[in-house]
């Protein structure tokens, strides 16, 4: 009995919202759906930069650097203007690449640490602005370049050259995206979370926490500082690939220093070292302002766009309120929403010992945080504004 | 099943560790000045001396933190001086440190830890949660686990080690080194801030870790009774010099020495400190006097 009912809770906590998720196309309007592909693209991105900057305390300004050259990586090979290799193959490569100007980096990222990192990494976000502006032949300058679609066994992630239609739903470029995005995401997961619970992941918390002891426990610092790096700049370029797949085009103006602001929002307010949570907080920062742009006509006060100046317009008001989300989020949860979500999970476990005699159902009040544990927590907003 | 890699470095006797004329300078001032003593293999080696004598930055050099200006130190014939502090540590010789430093997580997260030098898992098994990868953590898993025992920390083994005592959390950082397999064990300050009880336990603690497993320990401690009890022989260090060194009877006995914690003129008696945040029962004037 034990073995089966431990696992039980937890299997149900991973399959429950994964089955939710994949059944989502068939409800979901495109504009939704697109909602959640930036999301997942950024939560595989936040989750990269969680390892580096949540586990091994190593501060980086410079994640658009390498979600671009994911993007344009992506682009490069699988374009006109390059080999035009296989989508696959030319996905690979550029993950490979975002891992290889990860590595070049290397011997800066090994042995400077934490804040003083993160200025250094600075200077990859302009030097990567100029290269996208000026590289005209690769990057297509200003303009940007185009994206050709994904394409796996023959079946092309886009809409229009073939007309798909699964149960009664037509599948258009959205509806197939998000299954390669969820693969995508869902790879992401398993791979941090070996990392995190294995030998690399406890040796990069031991080198944020004290260098001198992780160094005495056998940890080589300049090493793991450098792979945590290389590592982090992989999963950045694998989100830029699913970026530049879900905008259809990339343009250099969207990987600028406010993007790297972002993920670092992402992971303090998903919470620092938690994969779930870097999810989380991905699904925050990226859906919460697109969401509140789509309401924002509905508040009160709130003018229609275009109306004459000192009203308070849609994109205005949407910014506001995420800006007071995010403040409200750090003041009731320093810890980000995974600490929240831990707190509420130990109180609920902690009132059901205490009232043994009614599990299944529980008290009342606490019924609707059952189903958010930090797996399923990503999943709750998508839902929630179904139309 | 994790007889593979325990037993290879169980196996091996601990060889003698050498601190051969070792000199260390801080911008003009001299930590420590022409240092020598052997520590014998499967002893327990006693560094003592008052604040500011160079104790901790002998540690420190033992594992490679600090590099002499001159001199070298040797285990068995392998030169440590010059040896990055993870090569020191893969060579199965652990530290502890003298205010506590563990990592975020649980118990068992840290003493995993303490087995990094000892597994292979690099990023892209654990990644990929490659057999190998997974067979390894569980091997190493149980050893940790045995170790927690042997310590008594096994109530404690999945407990955030933010939650645990004081005392415990020192036995964290003992059970940590432990997982080394070390051969030769640097306890840096193990009682200190410790109540009576905890005191008596960690005595315990050691003297069951020297029992069971084949390792010398060198030992930095204020606590003198803890030191006559333990040691086999002592070394006293006074600003950076050896002052003098035998078994714990010849040291206390030794007139340098109560000079040195004493202060000049000292006949043994007023309120004798050996040493700030010394409470310990037995200081080596009273027992000498």
């Amino acid at each position: 009995m034990s073995d089966a009912a431990k696992h039980l809770p937890r299997l149900t906590a991973a399959v429950v919202p994964l089955l939710v998720l994949c059944a989502l196309p068939f409800y979901l309007e495109s504009y939704w759906l697109r909602i959640g592909l930036f999301s997942m693209a950024a939560a595989i991105g936040a989750i990269g930069l969680s390892l580096l900057s949540g586990t091994a305390g190593q501060l980086s300004m410079g994640h658009a650097f390498f979600l671009a050259v994911g993007a344009y990586g992506y682009v490069w090979f699988s374009g006109d203007p390059g080999p035009g290799l296989p989508p696959v193959v030319a996905m690979v490569l550029a993950v490979l690449l975002a891992g290889a100007a990860g590595g070049l980096f290397s011997p800066v990222a090994g042995r400077v640490k934490g804040m003083y990192l993160g200025i250094a990494t600075l200077a990859l976000v302009f030097i990567g602005h100029h290269l996208m502006l000026t590289l005209d032949g690769v990057t297509g300058g200003f303009n940007g370049r185009s994206v050709e679609p994904m394409e796996i066994g023959g079946l092309v992630l886009d809409s229009g050259r073939d007309d798909l239609v699964v149960l009664g739903v037509p599948f258009g470029a959205e509806e197939r995206l998000w299954y390669f995005g969820l693969v995508l995401l869902a790879f992401t997961w398993f791979t941090a979370r070996g990392l995190l619970r294995g030998r690399p992941g406890r040796a990069l918390a031991a080198l944020r926490d004290s260098e001198t002891a992780a160094s005495v426990m056998g940890v080589p610092v300049a090493r793991h500082r450098s792979s945590a790096f290389v590592v982090s700049s992989m999963y950045a370029g694998l989100a830029g690939v699913l970026i530049a797949l879900s905008f259809r085009r990339v343009v250099p103006d969207h990987f600028g220093l406010v993007l790297s602001i972002d993920y670092l929002a992402m992971i303090v307010i998903g919470g620092l070292g938690s994969v779930g949570g870097a999810v989380a907080g991905a699904f925050f920062v990226t859906a919460l302002p697109l969401v509140m742009a789509k309401y924002a006509d509905q508040l009160p006060l709130v003018a229609a766009p275009g109306s004459p100046d000192g009203s308070l317009g849609p994109t205005e008001a949407s910014r506001y309120l995420y800006g007071a989300a995010i403040v409200v989020i750090l003041l009731w949860a320093p810890d980000g929403l995974h600490g929240l979500a831990r707190r509420l999970r130990s109180r609920l476990r902690s009132r059901l010992r205490r009232e043994p005699p009614a599990p299944p159902h529980g008290p009342g009040p606490a019924e609707p945080v059952t189903p958010a544990p930090t797996t399923t927590a990503p999943s709750v907003p998508v839902k929630e504004h179904t139309p | 099943m994790n007889t593979g890699t325990t037993a290879t470095r169980a196996a091996e006797a601990p060889e003698p560790l050498e601190v051969d004329r070792v000199t260390v300078r801080f911008a003009g001032l001299t930590a420590l000045d022409d240092v020598s003593f052997t520590v014998a293999p499967g002893s327990v080696h006693a560094v003592i001396g008052p604040n500011g004598a160079g104790k901790s930055t002998c540690f420190n050099v033992l594992s490679g933190l600090h590099r002499p200006a001159s001199g070298t130190v040797r285990y068995g014939r392998q030169r440590l001086t010059g040896l990055a502090p993870h090569r020191i540590a893969a060579l199965g010789i652990a530290r502890t440190f003298q205010n506590i430093v563990t990592t975020e997580g649980t118990v068992g997260d840290n003493l995993m830890l303490g087995r990094h030098a000892l597994t292979r898992a690099g990023f892209v098994s654990s990644a990929l949660h490659l057999p190998h990868a997974v067979r390894e953590q569980r091997a190493h898993l149980a050893r940790a686990r045995e170790i927690a025992e042997l310590v008594g920390l096994e109530r404690h083994f999945d407990a955030p080690v933010a939650m645990l005592s004081y005392g415990d959390r020192k036995r964290v950082e003992m059970a940590r080194a432990l997982c080394l397999e070390p051969r030769v064990l640097l306890l840096d300050e193990p009682v200190a801030g410790m109540n009576t009880a905890e005191r008596a336990e960690a005595v315990e603690v050691i003297r069951t870790v020297r029992a069971q497993l084949p390792l010398s320990i060198v030992l930095v401690e204020h606590d003198m009774g803890l030191v006559m009890r333990l040691a086999d022989e002592v070394t006293v260090l006074d600003f950076g010099r050896r002052i003098a060194h035998g078994t714990p009877d010849e040291v206390r006995r030794d007139p340098e020495v109560l000079r040195a914690y004493l202060g000049t003129g000292a006949g043994g008696t007023g309120p004798a400190t050996p040493g700030p945040g010394t409470p310990g029962p037995a200081t080596p004037g009273k027992e000498a006097a």
